[in-house]
């Protein structure tokens, strides 16, 4: 990288920061905490099966988190990530039942098809919002219903079902407890982690969170870098649907509704800011286990659904605040 | 403005219009207020009436849908649409038990025949506002004690069972329930955990795995629809247990070979492609100078299972 424009360079600084270490090893806290709590307080908690369930658990949140953490980080959000999932699942549903085909085919077939619907929405929610510099949360806003409405006309609103045997062991398929589709979505926090930090196009998402003018007269392409961070997103939502799939062994049009706002939760609770340029995918990362870990951990203490959905939402705010502490803390 | 002005008197003028020609054409007119078509239960129940009307010929239907299961906004809407062209009759699903008692109301008065059916206004509301109406529609609550009796009769006195619930506040979640804690009651269940998790196979697939693991002794599941009976049996499946009994209710396709297998012991059939298309049938009736419908008439349910 000969690249040392300034918010390149500003960016990078902040990477190695003591400060950096620090945000997410507060997070890390919150988590053990969290973890050691209902390890005192639940019998069943650390069990090595409670455990493959909550790694399966997060899976699909880590998954769509992942592709979101590139969107909020330009500062954008993307509202459209559960019924996009819900899209390329029937896509890939209608994929892999049809008829003529072989079991290996169908499957690659299917997972193409599910990666393509989530890739084709995702480039039209970049372009549209980048182009007229529009609100992103508008235009997926949109999205969200261009997606479910084109999810539930193309499947006439029937669960598809019924998909090759390989596809379903793929879904419950396990390496030492751990479940593969679990690993799926640690190699693409990995990958993520990977562009994020080492490669043009990551510093300078941050860089258009920071300041998208200085990217824009340093003479970067910044309308193909948010195109790039939206298309990454519809990509990540295209590989959850296949999850999804493999794991519950059918395609709803009506999969992951309110999904979105789980996965935003994640990359908030993870320490990116809302308003962009800051934050990481290892942050969501543990985010998506706090999150994971609450939902599951509070059904086994036996506290009703009522009260579990107010105590998420208590987490929320809790980390909305710490996140305003951190932005004051940078800014000085 | 301007723009959007046209479009609205353009859009006014064709309801006219074609309300002029319902009234040439001798044949009623039935408008049917669904709930949402996202959900496939009332997809199929769509399907069902319109074929319905092509069998029987002698009415033209009228079909409004919604975009999800709580938008009573749009209900009450198609409802003022309806009045407004003058249609014989109104069949709906209502979306809200209380919410939809009023407009209904105004259905009433201006002399159209009303038919409600899926889901019982409130009784409440009804004395309320002075309406007085029947239900068409399935005796929910029944149902589900169908099934849970099915799994109760297997497991015998002190059976460990879990119960996954639909949405918090729907009425038919609500009778669901009520009827497998019937169940629970009648066979002398243990009844171990109850949660929702609001219609859908993913959750139930998460929260009935965390059940598990909290209750790993339990014997039966009773799910409040079959979407979520799936995400259970995908969760035993992956928990490798085979010694857990569960049913469902609705009786959609993707359950058939899961019944047929034994992976699930009963769901129930309430005959949802013919529901709506029944209560046209006892609309038309009105229309047609019958006497007017009172209390609820019942309509068939039956349990699903291998034998």
């Amino acid at each position: 990288m000969t690249d040392t424009t300034n918010p390149t360079h500003a960016a990078r600084a902040h990477r190695f920061s003591l400060r950096s270490i620090l945000n997410n090893a507060g997070i890390g806290l919150a988590l053990l905490a969290i973890i050691l709590f209902f390890s005192v307080f639940t019998e069943h908690f650390l069990t090595s099966n409670n455990i493959t369930n909550i790694l399966t658990q997060i899976t699909i949140n880590l998954i769509l988190a992942v592709g979101m953490t590139f969107v909020i980080l330009i500062g954008g959000i993307d509202l459209s990530v559960g019924s996009v999932m819900a899209l390329a699942a029937v896509v890939a549903g209608k994929a892999i039942t049809m008829p003529g085909l072989g079991d290996g085919e169908a499957i690659i077939l299917a997972i193409l098809a599910g990666m393509l619907a989530g890739v084709v929405c995702g480039i039209f929610n970049g372009v549209v919002s980048a182009f007229w510099a529009l609100p992103s949360f508008i235009i997926t806003l949109g999205m969200l219903n261009i997606a479910r409405g084109a999810a539930l006309h193309i499947s006439d609103a029937q669960t598809i079902y019924s998909f090759p045997f390989a596809f379903e062991e793929f879904g419950s398929a396990m390496i030492y407890g751990i479940p593969i589709v679990f690993l799926v979505a640690l190699a693409m926090v990995v990958v993520a982690w990977f562009i994020l930090n080492f490669t043009v196009f990551g510093r300078l998402i941050y860089g258009i969170g920071n300041n998208e003018e200085a990217v824009r007269l340093a003479g970067h392409p910044v309308f193909w870098y948010k195109v790039g961070a939206f298309t990454i997103c519809g990509l990540c939502a295209g590989i959850a649907a296949i999850i999804y799939m493999a794991r519950l062994n059918i395609a709803s049009p009506i999969a992951g509704i309110a999904f979105e706002l789980n996965a935003i939760a994640a990359v908030i609770i993870g320490g990116t800011s809302l308003s962009g340029g800051r934050g990481s995918v290892i942050g969501t990362l543990l985010g998506a286990f706090i999150i994971g870990v609450l939902a599951n951990g509070l059904i086994l203490i036996g506290l009703n659904d009522f009260m579990r959905q107010m105590i998420t939402g208590v987490v929320i705010i809790i980390a909305v605040i710490l996140d305003y502490y951190r932005a004051k803390y940078a800014s000085k | 403005m301007k723009l959007f002005k046209l479009a609205a008197a353009a859009a006014t003028g064709i309801a006219l219009l074609s309300g002029t020609a319902f009234a040439q054409d001798d044949k009623p007119v039935v408008g049917l207020v669904m709930k949402s078509l996202a959900n496939e239960f009332f997809q199929n129940m769509l399907e069902g009436a319109k074929e319905h009307e092509k069998a029987r010929g002698d009415y033209e239907l009228k079909a409004v849908g919604m975009q999800n299961e709580t938008d009573f906004e749009s209900q009450i809407n198609a409802v003022d649409t309806f009045i407004t062209q003058g249609v014989d009759a109104i069949v709906i699903a209502p979306a809200d038990s209380r919410a939809m008692v009023r407009p209904l109301k105004k259905a009433i008065e201006a002399g159209i025949v009303v038919v409600n059916f899926d889901v019982a206004l409130d009784e409440e509301a009804k004395k309320e506002q002075g309406v007085e109406l029947a239900f068409v529609g399935p005796d929910n609550r029944g149902g589900a004690e169908m099934a849970g009796d099915a799994l109760g009769s297997k497991l015998g006195e002190g059976g460990k069972v879990v119960i996954i619930e639909g949405n918090p506040g729907a009425d038919n979640a609500t009778q669901r329930r009520l009827g497998f804690e019937d169940s629970v009651a009648e066979y002398k269940l243990d009844l171990l955990d109850s949660r929702t998790a609001h219609w859908e196979t993913e959750e139930a697939n998460t929260v009935f795995s965390n059940m598990l693991t909290a209750n790993p002794d339990v014997q039966g599941v009773m799910a409040a629809n079959d979407s979520m009976a799936i995400g259970v049996v995908k969760a035993l499946e992956s928990a490798g247990r085979d010694d857990i009994l569960v049913v469902g209710f609705d009786n959609i396709p993707a359950v058939g070979p899961m019944i047929e297998d034994g992976r699930m012991l009963a769901t129930v059939d309430q005959f949802g492609t013919d529901m709506a298309a029944n209560a046209i049938d006892l609309a038309l009736e009105v229309v047609a100078g019958g006497p007017a419908l009172e209390g609820w008439v019942k309509t068939p349910i039956e349990l699903v299972t291998a034998e």
